[in-house]
Parts: structure tokens; C-alpha cells; sequence
């Protein structure tokens, strides 16, 4: 009885949520050529092809971009992460911390604070950083990692992502498909939408 | 206090049982359990191509071998054992005979004796089908499951799905989710196939009594005033674990004592994973358990692989004095050996962070001579000034 109890709740909790996510956040398109600035900030990019921009944000300062839904392709930016902060909006500060950027954090240090980051937050059991680089990003010294990991749908996914440190803050932008088949078919829209990114 | 002994007490007038003589292959019985070991075949056919269970038939072998020599040969055969890279404290067994064991769990028992009371309480479960006596619970829980499945399907963003599969998961928890008395039942099994064995019984109550620890530990770092047992997947269903340690204490034969308990088998067999195991459990970004972990993996003995894993957990949180702290223990890994190249390669970037970039660099230098190739090579050849080619 408890437990049927305890079901519906949970079902007319899914339900409000449901009614609230329709109502409160509408996605928009990105339009091929024409620049625009993304999470609020001063960083502009010049997508080479239609992009849906989702309503939603995982945090404060960032941006998702998809083709055909987030968990077939998911573009993230994060556009000047201050120290202390999470890259991700926290569920619980107090029960189920995020690790923080920090004053002193390196730029290699960027892809484990991506990798603890998705530990907590998306609980995947497995993740693998494949390769780490010096790159260039928003026209400064960053780095380019790739990475492979398996989601709570037991799902592998690849990902890829440049970041960089500015004035203190991380900038930084990822790309996340299923290995198989729709991470190599978004690949190259992905790099091309890196290189159109400018800082203002 | 007096509740749990008088609990005790009365779980210590009903010694454990001898184990009843087994069955042999058991077949489902009647529409319900017919039907829902149909299911679990499906579900089991998903879970053996998975890409979390861990494909090591050594270490699998291990388990199954464990399991075995508490429950003995003849029961033994009708388990199939899955190990899952997954690093939380739980093991599962299901009406089929599929048996889930987390990588958190090997990573949190101590010797053979621990990790097949975990089993055997589980096995416990399947021997008295315990699941068959929550089957009503079980229907009206996937009735809500179907129809919240159709209204997360009108969701737009993948995060009311999430919280769909959140649901699932809350839901299944509870079909798992036994009643206490068959919890006792299983406890009372468990211990019971231990006193037959070869292992020593009395580790069973140590099991509790370290994981109540940890659970307290991760709580003092987060700042919590109470520590919440039920967060926990395995606890939740359980009775409480200071009674638990109490009676299961109670029932383990008291010659069974001096018996083995297999640690130094069981540390030689978890040796190749147990760096990867650790490292799943650091980044989980729980202070406290992962250093509680540690110490209590440090009782037997400091080893270059437990250092380094502190040092990581130390430099992951990142404050100056925990910089100060995982050079400290860098330094101790490399010291006992055979230390991982990483240890040199953060050796030398908490040295960086902490105001010494000469001691740091010569650590990186290392760190890139003993692994060329590592992945993160070229990032790490641009922090030396002036030996950027090399």
C-alpha cells in the first residue's frame, strides 16, 4: 500500500514537471551564417549549419545546442565558469557536491574537473579520457581532450571539448554523441562551430 | 540502545539454521513467477552485452569461487555471476539466478569471509524466493512506471526523461526492497551457510559495522548533522545496521573464529583492479567515504597504490593545505614503490600549485621520461620552459 502510495506521488511529481518544462522554456533556432551570442556572454559563434539552441540549462553561464536531441548530440557551452564555481548547476550542494574551478586550477587539470563533474552528475560508472592537447581556443592557449563514457542508459558515448582559461575564467565547449554512428556524422559541424567561436 | 539488544537477544535464541538440503534447478511456478522470470531473462540477455559489466573472467571466476565455498558446490550452480563496474556499496540477486555485484562492494570488504556474507544473504533471498511474496507490490509498482513512461515520452528535454528514469529506478529499488523479517531470514541463512564453511562467520558483523562508518564519515566531511542510511541503495532495505551487527555477531558459531578468512587470497586477486576501483570511488567527489575507504584498506598495510590514491582525493578537493598534503603523500607512493608514472605527474603539479615550480618541474620531467605517450604528454611538455622538445 506504501509503496502504490509512494508511486503516485512520484508520477504527479513527473507530471508537474512536465507542465512546467513545456510552459517556462521554449528552444530557438540557430540560423546558419548569422552570428550570436551564447549563454549571455561575451562570446560569439558562427554556426555553419541550423542549430536548435534548447531552453534548458544545466547551469548558471552555460548553453546547449543540439541536432536531434540531446542524447544524440549535444553541444555544451560554457561560457566564463568563475573560481569556486561548479560547471553544472549542483543538485545538492550539500549532499552530492561538485567538484569546483578553482583559482588554481591548471589548464590540464581541465579534463578531470570535466570528468568528476560527469561522475557525480550524469553517475557514469565508466569514463575514459582517450587523449589530451595543446590547442588553441577563442584565439588563446587552451586544450583539447577527448574522452568516452558510459551514461546510467548504458549507452557509450564520445565526447570531445576545448577549453581555455581567460582573465580567471574557464570557457570552454564540448561535444557528446553515442560512439557509434552519431559522434563522427556531427563531428566536423561541431569543430567548425569551435572555429567560429570569438571572444568580444 | 535496549531495542537493538533485545532484538539481539531474540535473534540469538533462534540459532542460525542449518542450511535446508537444497532443492536442485528450480522452474518457476504459476502465471506470476513464470512471467517474471521471462523477464528477467530479458533483462539478463541486456546485462551479460553491457558495457558496465566488467569482462574479467579471473577476477569473475574469483567471486564465483567465493560464493561457492560458502554455499557449496550444488547451490553454487544455479547462480551466474556479473561484476559491474559501478562504485557504490550493493550486490543483488535476482529470481533467475543472476547475481550483480558492484565494483564498490569488492572495493569495500576486506577478505573473502566479508564479501560472501554480502553473497549469501543474497543468495539467502533467492533460495526462499523472497521475491515472489512482493509480487502484488510488484505490479502496482510497474502500473505506475507504465503510465509515468507515457508522460515523460511528451517531455521536450532529455531531463524530464532523466527523472522518468530516476522513477525507474526509485521503483525498482522498492521491488527489491524486502520486507525486514525476510531481510532476517536472509541474514539468518547467510550466517548459517558461513558457520557450515570454511570461513570465518564472525566477519559478517564487520561488514555492517564498517560500512555504518563510512556512511558517518562521508557525512562529518559534508557538514551534515545526521548521517542518512537510507540514501544508501543497500542500506535502505536493510534493518538497521547496529542492530545487524549485533545479532549477526551473535549467531556466528564462536569456533568458526579462529578460522581463516581469506585476506591475503582476497587482496592478491583484487590487485589489478583495485587502482581502478579506487579511482572510480575518488571521483565521486565524496571526501569523506573515499578517505575512509582508504584508511580502512590501509590497515593492512600501506601500499604505493593506497597512497596515491589519497594524494589524488587530496588534490581533487584542491584547497592549499590539501595541495600541501597530496605532494606529501606523491612523495610517499613514489617512496614505497613500484609507484605509477602518474604519481610523479602529480607530484609535480600540486608542487606547481604550492609556490615550488623547480621541484615541480623535475617531477613532470620524470613523469613524461617514464611514460612518453601518455595522453596528456604535450600539455605537460608545454609547463617545462626551455625543454618544451624534448
Amino acid at each position: 500500500m506504501m509503496l502504490r502510495r509512494s508511486g503516485f506521488a512520484l508520477a504527479i511529481a513527473t507530471l508537474s514537471l512536465l507542465a512546467l518544462s513545456t510552459m517556462a522554456r521554449a528552444h530557438k533556432l540557430r540560423v546558419q551564417g548569422a552570428a550570436v551570442t551564447v549563454a549571455g556572454s561575451s562570446v560569439t559563434v558562427t554556426p555553419s549549419r541550423d542549430w536548435n539552441s534548447l531552453g534548458k540549462k544545466i547551469g548558471k553561464n552555460t548553453e546547449t545546442w543540439t541536432l536531434d536531441g540531446e542524447q544524440l548530440n549535444d553541444v555544451t557551452f560554457f561560457a566564463g565558469i568563475a573560481p569556486g564555481n561548479p560547471l553544472v548547476k549542483e543538485r545538492s550542494k550539500k549532499h552530492a557536491p561538485l567538484p569546483k574551478f578553482t583559482r588554481t586550477t591548471l589548464l590540464v587539470e581541465v579534463p578531470e574537473l570535466l570528468e568528476g563533474t560527469h561522475r557525480t552528475y550524469k553517475n557514469s560508472g565508466a569514463f575514459k579520457l582517450l587523449s589530451t592537447q595543446a590547442a588553441t581556443f577563442l584565439g588563446r592557449d587552451g586544450v583539447f581532450f577527448t574522452y568516452e563514457f558510459t551514461d546510467e542508459d548504458q549507452l557509450t558515448r564520445r565526447g570531445e571539448a576545448h577549453a581555455a582559461i581567460i582573465d580567471g575564467k574557464l570557457f570552454m565547449m564540448t561535444f557528446e554523441a553515442p560512439r557509434l554512428g552519431y559522434f563522427a556524422r556531427s563531428e566536423n559541424d561541431f569543430r567548425a562551430l569551435v572555429t567560429s567561436a570569438r571572444l568580444r | 540502545m535496549t531495542l537493538g539488544l533485545l532484538l539481539a537477544q531474540q535473534a540469538g535464541a533462534a540459532t542460525a539454521p542449518v542450511p535446508p538440503p537444497y532443492a536442485g534447478a528450480y522452474q518457476p511456478q504459476g502465471v506470476d513467477e513464470i512471467g517474471w522470470w521471462r523477464e528477467d531473462d530479458e533483462s539478463e540477455r541486456k546485462l551479460a552485452a553491457s558495457n558496465l559489466v566488467i569482462h574479467d573472467e579471473t577476477l569473475t571466476g574469483y567471486v564465483k569461487h567465493v560464493l561457492c565455498d560458502a554455499i557449496g558446490e550444488e547451490r553454487c550452480r544455479s547462480v551466474r555471476v556479473y561484476i559491474m563496474r559501478e562504485p557504490t556499496f550493493n550486490a543483488s540477486m535476482s529470481p533467475n539466478g543472476t547475481m550483480r555485484v558492484l565494483s564498490g562492494l569488492l572495493l569495500r570488504v576486506h577478505n573473502e569471509a566479508e564479501l560472501a556474507a554480502v553473497l549469501g544473504h543474497e543468495f539467502g533471498h533467492f533460495e526462499r524466493r523472497h521475491f515472489l511474496e512482493g509480487f502484488k507490490a510488484q505490479r502496482g509498482g510497474t502500473d505506475v512506471l507504465a503510465w509515468a513512461a507515457v508522460l515523460a515520452s511528451f517531455a521536450p528535454t532529455y531531463h524530464t526523461r532523466r527523472a522518468y528514469g530516476d522513477l525507474e529506478l526509485s521503483i525498482y529499488g522498492n521491488l527489491f526492497r524486502y520486507q525486514r523479517n525476510q531481510e532476517r531470514e536472509a541474514d539468518r541463512l547467510g550466517i548459517g551457510y558461513l558457520n557450515e564453511s570454511h570461513l570465518r562467520p564472525q566477519a559478517a558483523a564487520l561488514v555492517w559495522q564498517n560500512l555504518m562508518a563510512e556512511i558517518e564519515a562521508s557525512a562529518r566531511a559534508k557538514g551534515l548533522k545526521k548521517p542518512d542510511f537510507n540514501k544508501i541503495a543497500f542500506t535502505a532495505s536493510h534493518p538497521p545496521e547496529g542492530e545487524r551487527a549485533a545479532y549477526l555477531a551473535d549467531l556466528a558459531v564462536p569456533e568458526g573464529a579462529v578460522r581463516d578468512d581469506g585476506a591475503a587470497r582476497y587482496r592478491a586477486a583484487l590487485a589489478p583492479w583495485l587502482p581502478l576501483f579506487l579511482d572510480d570511488q575518488i571521483k565521486l567527489n565524496d571526501f569523506g567515504a573515499s578517505e575512509y575507504i582508504i584508511q580502512s584498506l590501509a590497515t593492512g598495510g600501506w601500499t604505493a597504490d593506497l597512497w596515491f590514491a589519497r594524494a589524488e582525493l587530496y588534490r581533487t578537493r584542491g584547497n592549499q593545505r590539501d595541495l600541501a598534503n597530496a605532494a606529501d603523500f606523491y612523495a610517499k607512493a613514489i617512496e614505497i614503490g613500484p609507484a605509477r608514472p602518474e604519481a610523479y605527474r602529480g607530484l609535480g603539479l600540486a608542487l606547481m600549485k604550492t609556490g615550488q615550480p623547480t621541484t615541480g618541474q623535475k617531477a613532470l620531467r620524470t613523469y613524461l621520461a617514464l611514460k612518453p605517450d601518455a595522453s596528456d604528454a604535450g600539455m605537460i611538455r608545454m609547463m617545462l620552459p626551455g625543454k618544451g622538445t624534448e
